[in-house]
């Protein structure tokens, strides 16, 4: 795996060359196709062919930002529900990966507790609106336990599986060396579960995004699913889609970020 | 030392829902200190379970295992060594090699740490000190390997086919190196092998055990040359006539 510099021969440096052709026409077809699909949109809707009231514009969409923006309303928003996704997220990946870590050490519980978690798990979540309101309050509370509610189950179950997919053969070699459960945990259960761990953080980008869009449309005052909810009561596309449209931005720049870290993580898998 | 290490009329059987399987039936030997006996048997006859057995992972249903006149606890200090070199692939060779060290808190003691440098240097492994397994041939890490137990000066060493996984020219290599780093340590072992050349090429003595429930069918003393390299014995006159002898003790159908 060392990286040395060979000098590589002709047919080699072709083929690496056609690689990079590959990428690159791959990556001028997508920003084709992202302007042909603006392009036409605002074309369409310019000309009359669609309603640019029923399905906005991007020019329209823009300037709705803009005028966001000149309230001062657009950041206020953003960090309304940036704040409560970060700390749903948050508080669902350490919550449910150290409920994943009790149900590891304790095989007991874990038979017992099995099928509440299996009902737990396919009951849709949504349903316990409601009930979260009144327990919780409609608040910001409210919003961020739905978007707990979301991510937690799936992440108890996903890091349960990657704990107890560890090779036996390493367990039995470390109690060979004497140590405790513990040591188990802490030096080779925990480490080999880490690619595992970086997965699960990918899916409550998306599903903390889902928690928290859902609780807002359930309470809110503020926040980017307020205004979507809003903008649609008062049949505003514009706002709609351009509150929808920056939540995109926002989901794949943290998408980003976990994927920053899967290649750190990714870097000494066998 | 004639009774380093004693199994004392050993049974062992394992529950599971279907049912009791009876896994070892009376299995009785001892082992001299620095001797190097093999195990061999057919697959699946409970080769594994004897040194699971040594190693003190499992208890017996009956009968008791000594180790230097002791019984097994979870601090006697057992090395053991698997099919797969179980090196873990998000720590550094040297990170490995110390886990043992780490597990029982010597990871401060000096002399610890200088025979852990003492090993990697004297087996060849000092250079790669910083590098990660997958960087390593099969080879390297099944030394490694080795050396993160001999890290804990075991009292014995118990290998569980820890050669099967390679390829044949890699095996044979690699069985030489760890055959003389075993020596050289003064180390007793026992080897678990389905290959009947490689038990005759390393050991003194080779347990022959029966189909499950495992017993001791016979024990084959061999007086080959202990100075030669396991691959120099291989070419001894005397190995074929113990290969044949402890291939028919296999395929005897008689208990
Ligand atoms: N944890 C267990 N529970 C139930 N039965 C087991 C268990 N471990 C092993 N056995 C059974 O005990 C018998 C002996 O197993 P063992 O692994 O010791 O055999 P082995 O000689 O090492 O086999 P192999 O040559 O395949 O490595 C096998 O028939 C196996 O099915
Ligand atoms: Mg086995």
């Amino acid at each position: 795996m060392k990286k040395n510099k060979i000098n590589y021969s002709k047919e080699h440096k072709k083929y690496l060359k056609q690689i990079k052709i590959d990428k690159f026409t791959t990556l001028v077809a997508q920003v084709l196709l992202l302007v042909a699909i603006v392009g036409l949109w605002e074309l369409l809707t310019y000309v009359g062919v669609l309603d640019a009231f029923f399905i906005s514009s991007p020019s329209r969409m823009i300037n709705e930002l803009v005028e966001l923006f000149k309230d001062g309303m657009l950041f206020y928003h953003i960090g309304v529900t940036l704040y409560e996704t970060l700390i749903g997220f948050l508080i669902a990946t350490v919550l449910g990966t150290l409920i994943a870590i009790i149900l590891w050490w304790s095989r007991k519980l874990r038979k017992i507790l099995e099928p509440y978690i299996v009902i737990l798990n396919a009951l849709p979540k949504i349903a316990l609106g409601p009930v979260i309101i009144i327990w919780v309050g409609a608040g910001t509370g409210a919003i961020i336990t739905m978007c707990i509610l979301i991510c937690i189950v799936i992440t108890t179950l996903s890091m349960l599986s990657a704990f107890l997919e560890c090779d036996e053969d390493k367990i039995s070699l470390m109690r060979s060396m004497g140590a405790n459960k513990f040591q188990i945990l802490v030096k080779l259960v925990i480490p080999n579960a880490l690619t595992e761990f970086v997965s699960v953080l990918k899916i409550n980008v998306g599903m903390s995004w889902v928690g928290t869009i859902m609780g807002e449309y359930l309470v809110s005052k503020a926040g980017l699913g307020y205004l979507i909810v809003y903008g649609g009561q008062v049949f505003q596309l514009d706002l709609v889609m351009a509150s929808t449209l920056v939540l995109c931005i926002l989901a794949c720049v943290m998408y980003l970020f976990v994927g920053l870290l899967e290649k750190k993580v990714r870097k000494h898998k066998e | 030392m004639d009774n380093y290490l004693q199994l004392k009329d050993i049974s062992l059987s394992y529950h599971t829902k279907e049912g009791e399987v009876l896994a070892l039936k009376n299995i009785d030997f001892s082992v001299k200190k620095n001797e190097f006996v093999s195990i061999v048997g057919p697959s699946g006859c409970g080769k594994t379970t004897i040194l699971s057995l040594i190693s003190g992972l499992l208890k017996p249903s009956s009968g008791e295992v000594l180790l230097d006149g002791e019984k097994i606890t979870k601090d006697t200090s057992i090395g053991y060594m698997f099919q797969r070199d179980n090196l873990f692939p998000w720590r550094t060779i040297y990170k490995n090699v110390t886990i043992g060290l780490e597990i029982k808190h010597q990871k401060k003691d000096k002399e610890s740490l200088s025979h852990v440098d003492d090993l990697l240097n004297k087996y060849g492994l000092h250079d790669f000190k910083n590098s990660y397994p997958s960087q390593l041939s099969g080879g390297m890490r099944q030394r490694a390997a080795l050396i993160r137990t001999l890290c804990l000066k075991p009292k014995i060493l118990l290998l569980d086919e820890p050669f099967s996984a390679l390829d044949y020219q890699t095996k044979l290599s690699v069985c030489d190196d760890v055959h003389s780093i075993i020596t050289k340590e003064n180390q007793t072992a026992i080897l678990v092998t389905h290959d009947i050349s490689e038990a005759i090429s390393v050991s003194d003595r080779i347990i022959v055990l029966s189909k499950r429930p495992a017993t001791i069918k016979c024990i084959q003393k061999i007086e080959i040359d202990r100075a030669l390299t396991p691959l120099k014995r291989r070419e001894s006159p005397e190995f074929s006539k113990y290969f044949d002898l402890i291939y028919r003790e296999l395929t005897s159908e008689k208990k």
